[in-house]
């Protein structure tokens, strides 16, 4: 299993398994650049186009803004830390506050922190598959501002999108890509 | 009214601006010195610095957005900062708390292992919930309406299975521990008596007869069961209707959440993927469907109007005709069932049988008959959908009501038994009704369409597709039985819990083997409100059954023997000590409920005006946070312009000097 336990304090030890086992799966995404050895905490990242081959993110449309809105540089290039950064936060533990700032983030194509009409259309075709005409998707996208909007800027800020979250009852079970339970902080 | 006044002002607000609203007009905005002075712009650019600042050591915890809880004690999973910042305030909190005093430590510490008991125990009764393989099998093949059916049906068992155990400690334990076994006469056991109810069931544990010497065992452990279910449904019931008020009427053309929750993250397979994205495809179209149909509704003429009203005057006329004939032949088949003469065993049966059948012939085919009705009437969707259930719940609570009347109205000895026995056959038969729906109808239809696809016979038939809002109303109408049966035959959640399970499988057979995905992904926001309130009506039915039975009360059998409820309860009374008689006669004292009462109202009224100040002062900040937010950009935009012109003014200076 190798010296992974210089990461760990005692605390920790009941979840070793489990970051072993995500360890394992970011090892076998590109096992000639990641070292099974992590006692010197290298600087190793895996590039965004073998991590979006995952079978969790393969059929999901947003993945590469998911994979880009948890790496550190924004172009999608993961290190380990971000990797068990992303399954923690869409794991089934996670507070909705946290993952609605996470999908918040994943929404925000030109990452402006704004919500704009342009994301919307973006989102709207990644979901449809370009399915609608533009016609509609305008009519649907201005639909969406009119509605979510509070300040009328007609943008979406954070707060806007928070105050939605907060009236739909299931947005936690839409957003778990694992049922795992990824819960190594509850120790603070 | 208050969407309009939004949308007005709204409009307002674009049409007021001094130039332009092109996109140019907010990149100007956005990119003006003072905007990046503003406060609220250099919380949000700090929030970002520390989401990058991946090196150690340094980041101020201040730097949170205010919205984040300043609680030094939030749980750092709920933090949304990158591992290495949680890292570093983990081990600032550790150094923290070596520095505070042995009892606020003590107290954090125990805090915390509350919390986590709290979260293990959550996860452990999580845990224990069965089939969560098979719904989320079920999840992604056919979507989530499908499996808000199973998750109501694996509810529904549990209830049943709670009852059940009531039930046995209650009254089956002292019972049998008061029976003398002497009495037990086992006649001639045959199958033909376990339909019936009759022989040696009769004088079983099945029915009210059995528990003689136990009135207040046996009624206190009838009414803690339904008043258990009732606050478990009661308690369902608001929480959905929470959501529904929450969400604003008209939820289901709410299209900011399709488009930001519809996708599913946990789907995996190519095949669910394109299911999804078709399904959210329709759902948009659908929407705006129903969007051109609202703009055509308000543009109706008069005369249209009168038509519409007229057909849907008939077509309502015509509902109820079919609800009063099926309560007709239900009245006639209880008729012809009295005459249980001694016929062949297999007559006999179908007499005995008769009313179940009808009734359950009646409640499969009507309900399809109003939804074709409800088609030529011309409303939205959802509505159609509602009325639907609406008056296919009236047909059922009926047909229940007529045949719970005309038994009680028949004199029989020991009526409770026989009242018994009649919920018990319609149990049994409902469950031998599926068995043969799926069996017999729906997989012998799929086998047709698939052996024979181009045959007009599979082409008339169609494709199949599982109805959600008629199975669950099935689901409700077993539930509501097993509720009013209880109280005489009172292994009938133990019965109701079997016949559960075999649905269970049934209709899990019928989905993944016989049905394809609906095209329409069914929302249960709106209907899950009907559907707990028909399961409320169904208790009250229980209730009121209940207490309709022990007014007119019979003589000698089951638990009361010759007595009455009352003078039971008074024995009972006159045994407790004198403090306590005295305490539950001041409370059984008019003059107490009338206080009671008085309170009841008087808290009742403070909620519903506290609740409608909070509405009007959401409206008000809302519209505050539009006024502030113009305000906002018109002096943004005016300090730009003011700095641009003292800037060129500034420069002509500069050059005619």
């Amino acid at each position: 299993m190798g010296n992974k336990q210089t990461i760990f304090t005692d605390e920790q030890e009941p979840y070793c398994s489990l970051l072993c086992r995500l360890h394992g799966r970011f090892h076998e995404l590109a096992p000639h650049l990641v070292p099974m050895d992590y006692t010197d905490d290298p600087d190793v990242k895996i590039p965004l186009t073998l991590i979006v081959n995952m079978p969790e993110l393969k059929e999901n449309p947003f993945r590469n803004r998911i994979v880009e809105s948890f790496s550190e540089d924004g172009l999608g290039n993961l290190s380990f830390n971000d990797f068990v950064d992303m399954f923690s936060v869409l794991s089934e533990m996670a507070p909705r506050e946290l993952k609605a700032i996470y999908a918040f983030k994943i929404y925000d194509f030109n990452v402006d922190n704004y919500i704009c009409k342009e994301d919307l259309e973006k989102t709207l075709n990644k979901l449809t598959k370009e399915e609608l005409t533009p016609e509609e998707v305008n009519l649907v996208c201005e639909k969406a501002i009119e509605e979510a909007d509070l300040d009328g800027d007609s943008k979406l800020s954070f707060a806007d999108f928070e105050n939605m979250i907060s009236r739909a009852p299931d947005f936690l079970r839409y957003r778990t890509l694992v049922t795992e339970i990824i819960d190594m902080w509850s120790q603070a | 009214m208050a969407d309009e006044q939004r949308s007005t002002s709204f409009q307002r607000l674009s049409s007021d601006s001094t130039v332009s609203t092109g996109s140019d007009d907010s990149y100007e905005y956005y990119q003006t010195d003072i905007y990046e002075q503003l406060p609220s712009t250099l919380t949000k650019r700090r929030w970002q610095q520390v989401e990058q600042t991946y090196e150690v050591g340094s980041c101020e915890y201040d730097l949170l957005p205010p919205s984040i809880d300043r609680d030094p004690h939030q749980p750092l999973n709920m933090l949304p900062l990158c591992m290495q910042e949680k890292r570093n305030l983990r081990d600032r909190r550790h150094q923290e708390r070596l520095r505070i005093g042995f009892w606020a430590s003590w107290r954090q510490s125990q805090q915390i292992a509350r919390r986590r008991l709290r979260e293990q125990v959550g996860r452990f009764f999580s845990g224990l919930l069965p089939w969560k393989h098979t719904l989320h099998k079920i999840e992604g093949r056919f979507g989530v309406g499908v499996k808000a059916y199973f998750v109501f049906l694996r509810y529904l068992i549990c209830l049943n299975l709670l009852n059940c155990a009531i039930i046995t400690g209650f009254v089956l334990v002292p019972s049998l521990y008061h029976k003398s076994w002497e009495d037990y006469k086992s006649d001639n056991k045959s199958i033909l008596h376990i339909f019936l109810g009759s022989g040696f069931l009769e004088g079983s544990p099945l029915f009210y007869g059995f528990y003689q010497k136990i009135p207040l065992f046996f009624h206190t452990g009838m009414g803690t069961i339904l008043f258990l279910s009732l606050i478990m449904i009661v308690r369902r019931m608001v929480v959905g209707y929470k959501h529904m008020w929450l969400m604003g009427k008209h939820f289901s053309l709410n299209v900011s959440y399709k488009v930001f929750y519809g996708w599913d993250f946990c789907i995996q397979d190519p095949q669910a993927a394109s299911l999804e994205h078709s399904f959210i495809r329709n759902e948009l179209k659908m929407d705006l469907e129903e969007q051109r149909f609202r703009q055509k509704v308000s543009e109706r003429s008069m005369k249209q109007w009168a038509c519409l009203y007229f057909l849907r005057g008939i077509l309502n006329f015509v509902v109820v005709v079919l609800l009063c004939g099926s309560f007709t032949l239900i009245y006639y088949a209880i008729i012809s069932a009295e005459k249980k003469e001694s016929f062949h065993w297999t007559v006999k049966l179908l007499m005995n049988y008769l009313p179940p059948i009808t009734i359950t012939v009646v409640n499969f085919l009507l309900p399809h008959v109003f939804s074709r009705i409800s088609m030529f009437e011309d409303y939205f969707l959802t509505t159609q959908l509602n009325l639907t259930l609406v008056r296919s719940i009236f047909l059922k609570l009926g047909t229940l009501a007529i045949y719970i009347i005309f038994i009680t109205i028949q004199n029989n000895t020991c009526a409770e038994n026989e009242f018994g026995k009649e919920m018990y056959k319609l149990t049994i038969f409902q469950l031998l009704a599926c068995f043969c729906n799926t069996f017999l109808i729906v997989y012998l239809k799929r086998l047709l369409a698939e052996k024979y696809p181009s045959s007009k016979l599979a082409r008339m038939i169609g494709i199949q597709e599982f109805v959600i809002p008629l199975n669950v109303l099935d689901l409700v109408y077993s539930q509501t039985v097993t509720w009013v049966g209880v109280f005489y035959c009172p292994l009938l959640p133990g019965i109701s819990t079997i016949k559960l399970l075999a649905i269970f499988y049934m209709k899990k057979f019928t989905v993944m083997r016989c049905c394809v995905p609906a095209q329409r992904l069914f929302r249960t926001s709106s209907s899950a409100v009907l559907f707990h309130f028909m399961l409320l009506l169904g208790l009250i039915m229980s209730f009121v059954t209940i207490g309709v039975n022990s007014i007119r009360s019979d003589a000698g059998c089951g638990p009361l023997g010759n007595d009455t409820m009352y003078s039971v309860m008074d024995k009972f009374v006159k045994t407790l000590p004198i403090s306590a008689q005295t305490t539950i006669s001041y409370i059984t004292s008019e003059a107490f409920i009338f206080a009671l009462i008085l309170a009841e109202i008087i808290i009742l009224t403070s909620f519903v005006s506290h609740g409608r100040a909070n509405r009007k002062t959401i409206e008000r900040l809302k519209d505050m946070l539009v006024m502030c937010s113009s305000d906002k950009r018109y002096l943004v935009k005016q300090h730009s312009t003011w700095l641009r012109q003292r800037y060129r003014s500034s420069e002509t200076e500069a050059l005619g000097k």
